[in-house]
């Protein structure tokens, strides 16, 4: 019968039952007509109609047996068996829902986030259609590159570009930077996002010498304008200038960047004046923008390629940064350009995070599996109790396929109460995980909210789960040979041996699936830790980073008198009570940020253009002092070290290791690249220690120091260090007032050395966290299953351990016998553990400080903890065996 | 479990109450009843029982269709034609008897 069919006559069940009864009464009139024709009387006649029909009931049943109605009742009955005997034994229950709940909840909570960060398209019109152009692989382009692409191009019907951009919402004083965008003119109709009030920003918006307008968010004007209509014409100060707001955008629009939600958008144009010229925009090496267009309809990808390709030498011609050294203008000719889907959007986390939350979701489908193993070994168990049960419903004629069906529905009540549970872990375990992912500077905004296919997700690993662990018993019992089971009355002595050798397989896999999730939390924790306590070459604590820009308000500053107001700040913060000591710098240590050039020095032949290349940082004199940064030779700056004497470097152990070999350094010179030539030589007057640059797990890089007093125009944002003598963060208050008397306009960032640090390791503190925390859930769910096999495994041999004791065996021989026994699970276990575990451990080694992915000390560690934590799982069956009373287990018999 | 003895009869109902109803068109339960009793000269009688659970598997199975009206004697039944899928069913059905019919007879002359 077809399933549509099958389907109709539940939508009709009830007509279908009422055209039977209606149709059979009908055959019963008729033969009663022609009985009663033949001459009986109409009794007689009725009677012997429906004698010859035979069983009318059964008639309707057997007619009815072939419909879904029938099916589901039959579903209903089970699942109402099912919940009656899972009610019998609440512990059961218990234990089996908690376990795949757990094992669902995280499972889904990291799928959540990989959908988020990964699969989800952007909510914007045909996203699949959008792409980005990319320069040699790279998404960032020039303004003048942009510019020739939009007036020139005919690959793309519409086509935006837009920039990620922090603008500052205070006037001074301490900054609230807002994650926001430069967009151009067609951004928003290209994307086909509308605005919920006013409008979006247009084309006309995006022409050179364009007033100041912007578009906000709606959570924007939710949170600062309390969603009021009259934010329409409203001024925000963006940068310190005014803007004025036009419009309000739908809601579920975001940007283009997964992960950071902006709030403001402004036109291009608009940069002129926030920057206050149009240096910055037109500047032919400044790498800033993303283009994104849609395709012309019917173009093919190899079609853009060649239409790219085409427009390239005009392109070249056009933009050429023409300063730029012989070399990097002989790569900027022969870039290529090429286009990538951006139906997803843009995520940094995407590509920071890929592989982690690649190896996250493989941890928590190990979970998952143990859960399940779990679950099994709880089913099985009580399949061997119900052995009884179910030979006696064999032995009434029940077909082991609808017995078989019957325990399924068991198991798969149970996976979906598992998933119901999980849903709920995995809400506040998403949740959670963001948090963890972000860091105080760079909050982590993403949209975790339990959508279609999240629960599509959840549904699938139920029923998988479902099945895998319902799968073994329920095969177990289309095995039952009736005769036996009903021999041997239910004590489970005559299968006891099959069902134990599965237990135990299922233990052994679960503690091996352990021995790997442990051994790579042991990794992951020990790189974190190593990380965290490594020296880093300067001393972490009781440092306050203050970054100011000395933009100036609505007079721009000039780079002199940027440069007197530095000097104002720093002598004045060294003045502060509270302070010890302070300096200046172009950049901090690991901020992210980096400013590298090539190098040229007597002696020093680099093997390749890279090798050439040093770090570079410039700083005040004292910055090693406040660092606690060790000289090691020479003198540090001093006041003396300004434009016009002697140009002086301070190189570390690296540098000059690498560049002026084993000789002292002190008094060499070097000359850094300048445009096409090398600038003056700088003379070295110091060697400090190595310290870390960009990255704590980064090895000792060359780094040279110059001195701040010498860079006439060192740009208008600087950054302060502060030692202090008590509490880092108790002293902002005083900073901000006297910073505030030298300069109003001043925009102020405050973050201490330490959280700076912190927020750098992010990445293999979640990965730390993360598998540690699922490497004990492991560890638990596994010593659950054991515990679980060893009670079973010492209620069953009951009998024959009475006897041993009877016959005078001390207790410490029976629990010897039962340890002996888990000894042998837990080798097993083990030793496949650390097979699978030096597979796959390699997969991490991206994420791994100081260690090898195959250390033996990290084996070892693990299979100790997993030993004395199987051990001690084991311990109370085994003194429950020692402790058993032989006459009470023999009476038994 | 006394496995039907009626093996044959069910498998050879199908082919009887098509070949019934192609031969006269719409009819009602009753009526099929009826009419293989008296077309094999009662040699043949169809078990009500296992009648209408065939009728409506054949409905199911698109064999038939069927809908409600009224008898001569103004009674409501339920009349079954035959559909193009049934036609089908019942070329087969008849090749497949005389197969066996000829096997049969081959057996019971030759063996």
């Amino acid at each position: 019968m077809s399933w549509f069919a099958r389907i109709a006559n539940v939508i009709r069940p009830n007509r279908l039952s009422e055209d039977l009864d209606r149709e059979l009464s009908f055959h019963l009139a008729e033969r009663t007509d022609e009985l009663v024709a033949r001459g009986m009387k109409p009794e007689v006649a009725q009677r012997q109609a429906r004698r010859q029909f035979g069983n009318y009931g059964l008639q309707k049943e057997t007619t009815r047996d072939r419909d879904i109605f029938r099916w589901l009742e039959t579903l209903l009955g089970d699942l109402r068996y099912a919940v009656r005997t899972l009610r019998a034994a609440p512990g059961f229950a218990l234990v089996a829902i908690l376990s795949l709940g757990l094992g669902i909840g995280a499972n889904t909570a990291i799928f959540s986030l990989i959908n988020a960060v990964m699969l989800k398209s952007l909510p914007v019109r045909d996203p699949e259609q959008l792409m980005v152009v990319l320069r040699d692989g790279s998404e960032t382009l020039t303004n003048p590159i942009w510019e020739y692409v939009r007036d020139h191009q005919n690959v793309f019907s519409e086509v935006l570009a837009y920039s990620a951009i922090d603008f500052n919402l205070a006037s001074g004083g301490e900054a609230r930077p807002i994650p926001s965008n430069w967009v151009s003119g067609g951004y928003f109709t290209t994307l086909g996002v509308r605005a919920v009030l006013g409008r979006t920003l247009l084309p006309g918006d995006d022409v050179r010498g364009c007033p100041a307008v912007a578009a906000i968010s709606d959570a924007f004007w939710q949170t600062e304008y309390g969603g009021s209509p009259s934010v329409i014409g409203q001024t925000i100060h963006l940068d310190g200038h005014p803007f004025q707001i036009v419009g309000v955008i739908d809601p579920a629009f975001f940007g283009l960047d997964v992960g950071a939600h902006a709030q403001v958008y402004a036109p291009l144009c608009a940069s002129t004046i926030t920057n206050g010229s149009d240096k910055w925009i037109d500047d032919r090496g400044n790498w800033f923008l993303q283009v994104v267009g849609r395709p012309k309809p019917g173009l093919t990808p190899s079609h853009v390629r060649t239409r790219l390709e085409m427009l390239t030498p005009g392109l070249v011609a056009a933009t050429l940064p023409s300063d730029w050294p012989a070399d990097a203008i002989a790569s900027y000719k022969k870039a290529r350009f090429d286009v990538a889907s951006a139906a997803k959007g843009f995520s940094e986390l995407r590509t920071t995070f890929r592989k982690a939350l690649i190896v996250l979701m493989t941890v928590v489908g190990i979970v998952l599996l143990i859960a399940c193993a779990n679950v099994a070994n709880l089913l099985l168990a009580r399949a061997t109790t119900r052995r009884h049960e179910i030979a006696v419903r064999l032995a009434l004629g029940a077909r082991s396929a609808r017995l078989i069906r019957q325990l399924l529905t068991e198991s798969m009540l149970l996976s979906l109460m598992g998933a119901a549970l999980g849903v709920l872990f995995a809400m506040w375990g998403s949740r959670l995980l963001v948090h963890l992912m972000s860091t105080s500077g760079d909050a982590v905004a993403l949209d975790l909210s339990i959508n279609g296919s999240v629960l599509a997700f959840t549904a699938c690993i139920a029923i998988a789960t479902g099945v895998l662990f319902g799968l073994a018993p329920a095969w177990r019992t289309g095995h039952v040979d009736p005769h036996t089971a009903m021999k041997a009355q239910g004590r489970g002595f005559a299968a006891g041996h099959s069902r134990l050798s599965m237990g135990k397989a299922l233990v052994v896999a679960q503690i091996a699936l352990c021995m790997v999730l442990i051994a790579g939390a042991v990794l992951l924790l020990g790189s974190w830790m190593r990380l965290a306590t490594v020296d880093p070459g300067f001393r972490r604590d009781h440092v306050l980073l203050m970054s100011a820009s000395l933009r100036g308000g609505s007079v721009p500053t000039s780079p002199s008198q940027q440069s007197a107001l530095r000097r104002q700040m720093l002598d004045r913060l060294r003045a502060l009570p509270g302070v010890r000591l302070a300096s200046i710098s172009a950049l901090t240590p690991v901020s992210g940020l980096g400013w590298n050039n090539g190098i040229k020095a007597d002696g020093f032949r680099p093997a390749s253009r890279k090798d050439g290349v040093v770090w570079l940082n410039a700083v005040s004199e004292g910055y090693f002092a406040t660092m606690e940064t060790s000289l090691i030779a020479g003198r540090d700056f001093n006041m003396s070290d300004v434009s016009g004497s002697v140009k002086v470097a301070i190189i570390n152990e690296a540098m000059a290791k690498t560049v002026f070999g084993s000789g002292s350094a002190i008094g060499k010179r070097f000359q850094m690249r300048k445009g096409k030539e090398y600038g003056a030589p700088a003379e070295i007057i110091g060697i400090v220690g190595n310290a870390k640059y960009q990255s704590m797990s980064e090895t000792p890089q060359p780094i040279a120091y110059l001195a701040m007093g010498q860079d006439d125009d060192p740009g208008p944002v600087v950054n302060f260090e502060v030692r202090t003598a008590g509490p880092t963060t108790d002293i902002i208050p005083s900073i901000k007032t006297a910073m505030g008397q030298i300069d109003p306009d001043a925009s102020l960032e405050f973050t201490t050395l330490d959280r700076q640090v912190a927020e750098s390791l992010r990445l293999p503190r979640t990965l730390a966290t993360l598998s540690g925390f699922f490497g004990g859930l492991a560890l638990l769910l596994a010593m659950i299953g054991l515990y679980g096999i060893m009670s079973y495994n010492v209620a069953r041999r009951r009998n024959e351990i009475g006897v041993r004791i009877a016959l005078g065996a001390t207790q410490g021989r029976v629990v010897r016998m039962v340890m002996g026994e888990v000894g042998r699970i837990v080798a097993v276990g083990v030793a496949v553990g650390i097979i699978l575990t030096l597979g796959v451990t390699r997969f991490v080694s991206a994420f791994l400080y100081g260690v090898t992915p195959r250390d033996p000390a990290t084996m070892l560690w693990s299979a100790a903890v997993l030993a004395t934590v199987a051990i001690v799982a084991a311990m109370v069956p085994a003194w429950r065996a020692a402790r058993m009373d032989p006459v009470s287990a023999l009476r038994d018999e | 479990m006394p496995k039907n003895k009626n093996d044959i009869l069910q498998g050879t109902l199908v082919l009887l109450v098509l070949k019934a109803i192609a031969a006269q068109g719409q009819m009602h339960g009753y009526a099929i009843t009826a009419h293989i009793q008296r077309v094999s000269a009662d040699l043949l009688r169809v078990e009500e029982g296992s009648l209408y659970p065939a009728l409506h598997r054949m409905e199911q199975d698109g064999w038939l269709s069927a809908e409600w009206g009224t008898t001569e004697k103004n009674r409501e039944a339920r009349f079954y034609t035959i559909t193009a899928e049934g036609s089908k069913q019942l070329e087969l059905e008849t090749e497949s008897w005389m197969r066996l019919r000829d096997g049969v007879q081959r057996v019971l002359r030759y063996a």
